[in-house]
């Protein structure tokens, strides 16, 4: 049971990590930008949940404010750093990025402390549902039910609909997709407008789940949302949701089994070097 | 805005004052941005107090006391120039880090080398000290701190089976390396090591196998970011047994993120916010309150006592000469730092200071055993 329950957890942090992921991935596939500044998105998700939730006392309006705004930020990000750079070189945007990142970050420290802030009002966090002797608290329920309803819904709304294909048209050929009349701004607006709520989300989860959210929980995640688009082969949604989930488990096991070597996060990189010496084009990617 | 403008008003006193009324300058680095900023910032607070109240009582040999305080970001690359600048340029007759173990390991060979006495107020990698004979450090070693809390332990649960969930830098190894040490002689049994990184705030795994393992008490070596997030997670899957944190988890966030499953966790080596003795931790604590906006941080409490402290050597040294600055603070005797009584320091720069444990009680760190034990506290020496 012990052993299942390593791996259900893992489960719960694969669920976690591809609500991030699959912003990042998105973003790649379209553009061709690796999107760092994602993470400030993540974070500023998390601060505007515990911010709005500890003033109004609804944690309802902190999660919806969370996802508009972290929606809002990621266009402007779009609009105004990578839309004037996408004549240029990869390298050029990607470091926009990373200054974008690191500014963001620095912002949350002087805006909301450097201590970081925890909700006033979570009991969550503690509460536990016993499932058949594995015990899981409520926000890691949470965790899995969002990723889960919100990555099958963009699944169908990507096979099922008009803007969907469109979508999808438009990633794998933009000139042939334009051409069809598919307007390539909208689709790209909508990538992210959709990867950013989702890191929103993710990142008030993710603030609820440790009642502690602080000015650097972005940089925690973002180089493991790295590795996992790299491993799920760049741009493929799918590769990113298996990269995610096998990320989650290999760590969970790798932090009883392997931490008197390597700790967690040297765990999933070395995984990363593993796969892409047996699969340079990742999981899923085309070789 | 009234900070900002006795700021102004002293910048300017300074300006027309000229030469007219020296000051004596320590210098002062801390991360002021960055991810250690939160520390650094109370650091700061906490020194700036000091002056500030050594200041209104005179200054020290008729003089100001004028700190020269940079940012160091936490980066020993950058602690280097800091120090450079102020040895060469602010001309401080003596240095106190408010930073962490990195940045103060690199800034202490640069002082040492200019023979200007510099006193790391929490920083407890043993490089600081061993150095030379310029460095000295307000905060007991890693080994030592380790050593206490298998004491205490012993003490408080007999013959305890112990995990330990140690965080893996220099930090959480050197204390876990003390604690295996002295388990064992006081009767303890080590029943297994986790260990974690700085960025962890999910434990579902370690934890899953500490309620496999069963042990009798829990220690955990890490700082209260690390330690708020472990300890309701600990609770929430059902374990009950007593959790001893080490130092660092002395905050008040950790109350904060942990809420009541922070109620009964020991501290060792933590502050206790209520003790009486000595007589300006109460005035320092309404006083940090006031102008940080939030609760004291034992980090604050350290620099200032470390400020306070090279303020008596230079007292006591009757002189701004450095190498008579550096012969006073070896040769201190029973000085009340805040967060206990700092009995002396041994030839490498080390102090000897009873070790306090707090408990977490209705939101509040408070003292319920003091370790004074020279056997197992005694500074290392070369």
């Amino acid at each position: 049971m012990y052993f299942v329950e390593l791996g259900v957890k893992g489960l719960v942090y694969g669920c976690m990590y591809a609500m991030m992921a699959v912003g990042l991935t998105l973003v790649y596939g379209l553009l061709r930008i690796l999107h760092i500044a994602h993470a400030g998105v993540f974070a500023l998700g998390a601060f505007i949940a515990v911010v709005v939730a500890n003033e109004t006392g609804s944690l309802a309006l902190g999660f919806a404010l969370a996802i508009v705004v972290s929606a809002v930020a990621g266009v402007a990000i779009y609009r105004f750093a990578y839309q004037p750079l996408l004549g240029h070189a990869a390298f050029v945007p990607m470091i926009v990025s990373i200054g974008i990142f690191i500014v963001m970050q620095e912002a949350f420290r002087m805006v909301f402390g450097a201590y970081g802030i925890a909700f006033d009002y979570n009991p969550y966090y503690t509460a536990t549902v016993d499932l058949a002797g594995i015990r899981l608290n409520y926000v890691e329920i949470a965790m899995v039910v969002a990723a889960t309803v919100l990555l099958v819904g963009f699944g169908l709304f990507a096979s099922l609909t008009r803007a969907g294909v469109g979508w999808r048209a438009t990633v794998s050929d933009p000139q042939m997709a334009t051409s069809f009349g598919v307007d390539p701004v909208r689709v790209r607006y909508l990538n992210f407008i959709f990867g950013s709520g989702l890191a929103g989300i993710a990142g008030a989860l993710v603030g609820l789940l440790n009642n502690y959210v602080e000015p650097t929980m972005g940089a925690l995640v973002s180089y493991k949302a790295l590795a996992i688009i790299v491993l799920g082969g760049l741009g493929s949604v799918r590769g990113t949701l298996i990269a995610s989930l096998i990320l989650g488990v290999v760590e969970s096991y790798g932090t009883i089994y392997l931490a008197d070597i390597f700790d967690r996060d040297a765990i999933g990189f070395l995984f990363l070097i593993v796969v892409l010496m047996v699969r340079p084009q990742g999981l899923l990617g085309r070789g | 805005m009234q900070r900002r403008f006795v700021a102004a008003a002293l910048t300017a006193g300074l300006l027309f004052a000229g030469s007219a009324s020296a000051q004596i300058k320590i210098g002062f680095h801390a991360p002021q941005s960055g991810p250690a900023a939160a520390d650094g910032k109370s650091s700061t607070v906490g020194a700036e107090i000091a002056r500030d109240w050594i200041n209104e009582q005179g200054g020290v040999l008729g003089q100001k006391i004028e700190l020269v305080i940079y940012d160091d970001q936490n980066k020993p690359d950058q602690a280097v120039p800091i120090a450079n600048k102020l040895i060469g340029q602010d001309k401080v007759v003596a240095a106190v880090s408010g930073s962490y173990s990195a940045p103060t390991r690199a800034a202490a060979a640069v002082f040492q080398t200019a023979g200007i006495p510099y006193f790391s107020a929490y920083g407890v990698h043993p490089d600081i000290t061993s150095g030379g004979d310029f460095a000295f450090r307000g905060v007991t070693l890693g080994p030592p701190q380790g050593k206490g809390a298998a004491k205490f332990i012993a003490d408080k649960f007999g013959k305890a089976k112990v995990t330990l969930l140690t965080m893996n830098n220099d930090f959480g190894q050197s204390i876990a390396d003390g604690f295996k040490e002295a388990g064992p002689k006081y009767g303890l049994s080590i029943t297994k090591e986790y260990t974690f990184g700085l960025g962890e705030r999910q434990f579902g795994p370690i934890i899953a196998s500490v309620k496999n393992d069963n042990p009798d008490v829990i220690y955990a070596i890490g700082y209260y970011f690390v330690g708020g997030p472990l300890v309701a997670q600990l609770r929430a899957a059902g374990l009950k047994q007593p959790i001893v944190g080490a130092q660092a988890f002395d905050s008040m966030k950790l109350m904060e993120i942990a809420k009541e499953a922070s109620d009964g966790v020991f501290v060792v080596g933590g502050m206790d916010r209520l003790r009486k003795t000595p007589p300006d931790l109460q005035k320092f604590e309404a006083e940090f309150k006031k102008r940080a906006g939030y609760e004291t941080e034992a980090v604050a409490a350290n620099c200032y006592s470390s400020v306070m402290l090279v303020a008596d050597a230079i007292k006591r040294a009757g002189s701004t000469d450095p190498k008579k600055i550096r012969d006073a603070l070896a040769a201190t005797k029973n000085f009340p730092m805040l967060t206990g009584n700092l009995g002396y320091f041994n030839a490498v720069g080390e102090m000897y200071m009873p070790l306090e444990v707090t408990v977490v009680k209705d939101g509040n760190f408070v003292g319920t055993a003091v370790i004074d034990d020279p056997s197992i506290l005694a500074p290392p020496g070369k």
